[in-house]
């Protein structure tokens, strides 16, 4: 009895163990970039803004970067920029039940661009359709997730767009329509 | 089984914590100053009051501790106020006229001006023999000096350099300005022969906006000291403009904040070049073309002048700058021996507001569009990435430095040198792991494609700028430009050019960043660090011995796999019996 | 049940932070070594560090106390009963079979460990000392004529001898376990008394 007790036991911690350990694989995406930060970024940006993801509701809702934040605190972080978007499409259904509201956390979409200690750029995505899966709102995380897909693909052949530079918070607060959540 | 859907909200609630911070100290990348074609500009400048810093002896464990600073009072550095001077009360109609007027009182200022490389332009290698400075030099930026004086001489300390017959000798000729102007209002223009306007003119070219006359009469009598805005109105534009040549100089250092540069920190220590960069008789120390790779003197008492060069981290550092005595600062004093102290804390360059230019291939350049216009492309991050003056670019911020083994010898190829094959090391840092002179040393290194006179198997100088019809910017023409260039140089062009790959590599030592940003060990004591290029030394963590590793796991693995079937047995056997 | 008092206090002492000052060194020093990532290096440095000062300062204690009381002799090797030690751990261990040794207060360990523990003073331990020494004051290597060794080797050496102390540890924590009861031996090391059929 005793045996089987311990083992259980141990089963609960091997799979709290797995978990922890490779949470963040499982909740984040990171790909590498062909591109520097500000193109990676800046094509980004020319991706969600393009007719096909228009269509879908999406608009750009802002760019950040957090490493002249911390810069202006006097001291340095390799360059990151959170490209953000939403869309209405998605966002407006999500925000129309009680129980859904709390979700309204993850609004913008928020893809992040980053420059490691090897020199070379990295795109970070949240994992929309595990969370879609998790939380039961897969109908809406699954197309997120497909149009997320379409933001990183890029097309080599279509010179470096300008980087646009929004100041987040349009959106809601702003009550213009900027943001589309 | 709940638990691994708990860890998942957990994970969740954080990262809907973090989307809330964000937003709430967003700030967003703007205010890109200008840059390409940008004239040669000078800040207004603050007092440049000198810091006083504390300095031990030699070889102690500190020298100068920054928290040991106090702000000095602003108050007037000069105890002569040149307003109150009759011979700068006259309405000077051209620089020249200025300097005359200045030579009155300053009467060995030209002389010694004529001696510095700064207006020569020029300098021998002791070491290598070679023939350097601006003058001679090839780079991989704008190539050469040689038959564009009239533009390049915009950051020239003089007036009227257009061709060969300039005349070095002439003390009038000598720009005091250029470095002592403390309005910000001067601007020597490329194209007018190191000369400010004096009249009205439209700047840039084609721009529509115009730049006043100088104001020659107010620039004399608030002359001054140097200070960042006045050497930065050159050394920060180098490479034909703002940040593109060095990576650690360009204008975000005019008023840079703690996280940029520690030193020159306007709201702390706010350090002027020449507080480094020590000036006697006019010759500026701390020249690239001989640089300082290693100082084991330690710290160098303020006012010794015995040769040594007094613009190195040592000579106010010293050799044991990290303080205190445990494991840890020990370790970091003794890293001195193979590392330059610019590896670990210049960690990138280029941190300032703007990207430096990382490549240039001038073999696409001369492209139009139909209607035979230039074309200028410009990058996401809102740099030019082609215009059809010059080629193709590239700029990045935040570069992470290559590193070199360098004693401070530089070996430069130069003009009418020989050499073969597709790429060609435009300078070459000399120096080995063996070589106790030798430091580790962060480099930027630039990478470019330029003409190439196949017959004379050199290195092409061509003619860029001017108002003729041979300029490349002009007229688009290589074979005109060539000719015209190697002419000037000194050679008859063959007539055949090709395009070759270079590299020229740039010592990384300003943007120093403040000290808790300096790299982490784990940088370089790692496979595939920052160091990994490193030959000729032994780096725990980054040498991992494969083989000994190998067979001493497959052994230890093979010993608790024994242990374990051994007591496996044991256990079964005591179970039976 | 006979029981014997054969591990004095400080020998107990010196044993078990010895122990523990060991297992420190191997994580600290394999990370050190690039094997794996758990402290970060600098802390790696500066724990493998201390703990070898502390264990240098163990060990002056236990030289002389190893020289003052005699116990030095417990090393000196002996050949008789090795094949028979072999054998037993090979077969009678598993049977049941007599120990072939008869532990006594002057011969407190069986001649396999005395081999392995002479091993251990005789080859590991001077060689992990003299690398690790030289290692750690490399930078002094100049002031005292040495620098024509070569760090990488000295490395090498280090991390050999390392190799060979983990191999050590396994069986040495593995064989505790072959008292008369599993933890006998263990129980020993702790009180002080060693009990024997």
């Amino acid at each position: 009895m005793i045996k089987t007790i311990v083992g259980f036991i141990a089963g609960i911690a091997l799979v709290a163990v797995i978990a922890v350990t490779s949470a963040q694989s499982l909740m984040f995406n990171i790909t590498p970039s062909p591109y520097g930060v500000e193109e990676t970024a800046a094509r980004i940006q020319a991706n969600i803004q393009s007719p096909e993801m228009a269509a879908h509701g999406w608009k750009l809702s802002g760019l950040r970067d957090p490493s002249r934040a911390v810069a202006s605190a006097g001291s340095n972080v390799l360059p990151v920029l959170l490209v953000e978007a939403c869309s209405t499409n998605y966002s407006g259904p999500l925000l129309k039940a009680n129980a859904n509201r709390i979700f309204s956390i993850l609004m913008p979409c928020t893809i992040t661009v980053f420059k490691n200690d090897d020199g070379k750029t990295y795109i970070g995505t949240m994992n929309s359709g595990l969370m879609g899966k998790l939380f039961g709102i897969s109908d809406i995380m699954d197309q997120v997730a497909a149009d997320q897909e379409a933001f990183l693909t890029f097309d080599p052949d279509k010179p470096a767009p300008p980087l646009i530079k929004i100041r987040p918070g349009g959106g809601g607060a702003g009550g213009t329509d900027v943001g589309g959540c | 089984m709940n638990t691994p859907r708990m860890k998942v909200r957990h994970a969740l609630i954080l990262i809907g914590c973090l989307l809330v911070t964000t937003s709430a100290s967003a700030i967003v990348a703007d205010a890109q100053p200008k840059a390409d074609g940008a004239a040669i500009t000078a800040q207004p400048g603050s007092a440049t009051t000198t810091p006083v810093v504390t300095l031990a002896n030699e070889k102690t464990t500190v020298a100068v501790s920054s928290e040991a600073y106090t702000k000095p009072k602003a108050k007037k550095p000069s105890t002569a106020d040149h307003s109150k001077f009759s011979e700068l009360d006259k309405d000077f109609k051209t620089g020249p006229e200025v300097t005359k007027a200045c030579l009155e009182c300053h009467t060995e200022a030209a002389k010694q001006v004529h001696n510095t490389k700064h207006w020569t332009w020029e300098y021998l290698n002791p070491v290598t023999k070679q023939k350097l400075g601006k003058k001679s030099i090839i780079n991989n930026f704008c190539t050469a000096v040689t038959s564009n004086q009239t533009f390049c001489s915009a950051c020239h300390v003089g007036y009227g350099w257009s061709d060969d017959s300039f005349d070095f000798t002439s003390e009038a000729n000598v720009d005091c300005i250029a470095c002592h102007d403390t309005t910000g209002s001067y601007k020597k223009i490329p194209g007018l022969s190191g000369h400010p306007n004096y009249e009205k003119m439209e700047w840039p070219p084609h721009s529509g906006k115009f730049r006043e006359a100088v104001d020659l009469k107010k620039i004399a009598q608030n002359i001054g000291k140097t200070s960042r805005q006045t050497c930065g109105a050159c050394h920060f534009y180098g490479g034909g403009g703002n940040a593109v040549k060095h990576g650690d100089l360009d204008s975000s250092l005019t008023n840079p904040k703690r996280y940029l540069d520690v030193h020159m920190e306007s709201d702390g220590l706010n350090f002027t070049c020449g507080d480094c960069h020590v000036s006697d008789s006019h010759e500026v120390s701390g020249s690239r073309y001989a640089p300082t790779a290693t100082d084991d003197e330690g710290a160098l008492i303020r006012g010794k002048r015995n040769g040594r060069n007094p613009t190195t981290c040592v000579a106010c550092h010293g050799n044991t700058p990290h303080p205190g005595n445990t494991t840890i600062t020990a370790k970091l004093n003794a890293h001195t021996d193979k590392l330059a102290c610019q590896t670990c804390h210049i960690p990138e360059f280029a941190r300032g507001a703007l990207a430096t230019k990382m490549s240039w291939d001038w073999s696409t350049a001369g492209k139009l569009d139909e209607k035979g216009q230039r074309i200028i492309e410009k990058a996401s991050n809102g740099r030019v990435s082609y215009d059809s003056k010059k080629g193709h670019f590239t700029y990045d911020r935040y570069v992470i430095p290559e590193y070199v083994w360098f004693n401070g010898n530089v070996k430069y190829t130069l003009f009418g040198e020989k050499v073969e094959g597709d790429k060609v090391n435009i300078n070459t840092f000399l120096g080995s792991a063996d070589d106790p002179d030798s430091r580790i040393w962060p480099v930027k290194v630039f990478r470019g494609k330029q003409p190439y006179d196949v017959g004379n198997e050199t290195l092409a100088v061509f003619h860029t700028a001017g108002k003729d019809d041979s300029a490349f910017w002009g007229n688009y023409d290589w074979d005109k430009a060539l000719e015209w260039g190697m002419r000037e140089a000194g050679m008859k062009y063959s007539g055949e050019k090709k395009f070759v790959e270079t590299e020229m590599s740039w010592p990384i030592t300003h943007m120093v960043a403040p000290k808790e940003d300096a790299m982490r060990c784990e940088q370089c004591h790692t496979e595939n660090g920052r160091l990994q290029a490193i030959d000729g030394i032994y780096m725990p963590g980054r040498n991992n011995t494969p083989l000994v590793d190998k067979i001493g796991f497959t052994l230890a693995l093979l010993a608790l796999l024994g242990v374990l079937i051994h007591g496996g047995i044991r256990y079964l056997m005591s179970k039976r019996g | 049940m006979e029981r014997m008092y054969i591990f004095k206090r400080f020998e107990r002492f010196w044993h078990w932070s010895q122990a523990a000052l060991i297992m420190f060194l191997m994580l600290t020093g394999f990370e050190v070594h690039g094997s794996y990532t758990f402290f970060g290096f600098q802390q790696a440095v500066a724990y493998h560090t201390i703990a070898a000062w502390t264990l240098v300062g163990l060990w002056v204690f236990a030289v002389f106390w190893h020289l003052t009381t005699g116990e030095w002799k417990q090393y000196i090797p002996t050949m008789d009963k090795v094949v028979a030690m072999f054998r037993y751990y090979l077969t009678g261990i598993f049977t049941n079979a007599p120990h072939p040794f008869k532990q006594t207060r002057l011969k407190k360990h069986n001649p396999l460990q005395r081999l392995a523990y002479l091993f251990v003073l005789l080859v590991i331990n001077p060689l992990i000392w003299t690398t690790g020494w030289f290692y750690l004051f490399y930078n002094s290597w100049k002031d005292w004529g040495v620098d024509w060794l070569n760090i990488e080797y000295v490395a090498l050496f280090h991390v050999i001898a390392a190799f060979m102390m983990l191999i050590f540890f396994i069986a040495h924590v593995y064989l505790a376990t072959a008292g008369h009861t599993p933890t006998a031996h263990i129980k020993a090391m702790i009180t002080g008394w060693e009990e024997t059929d």
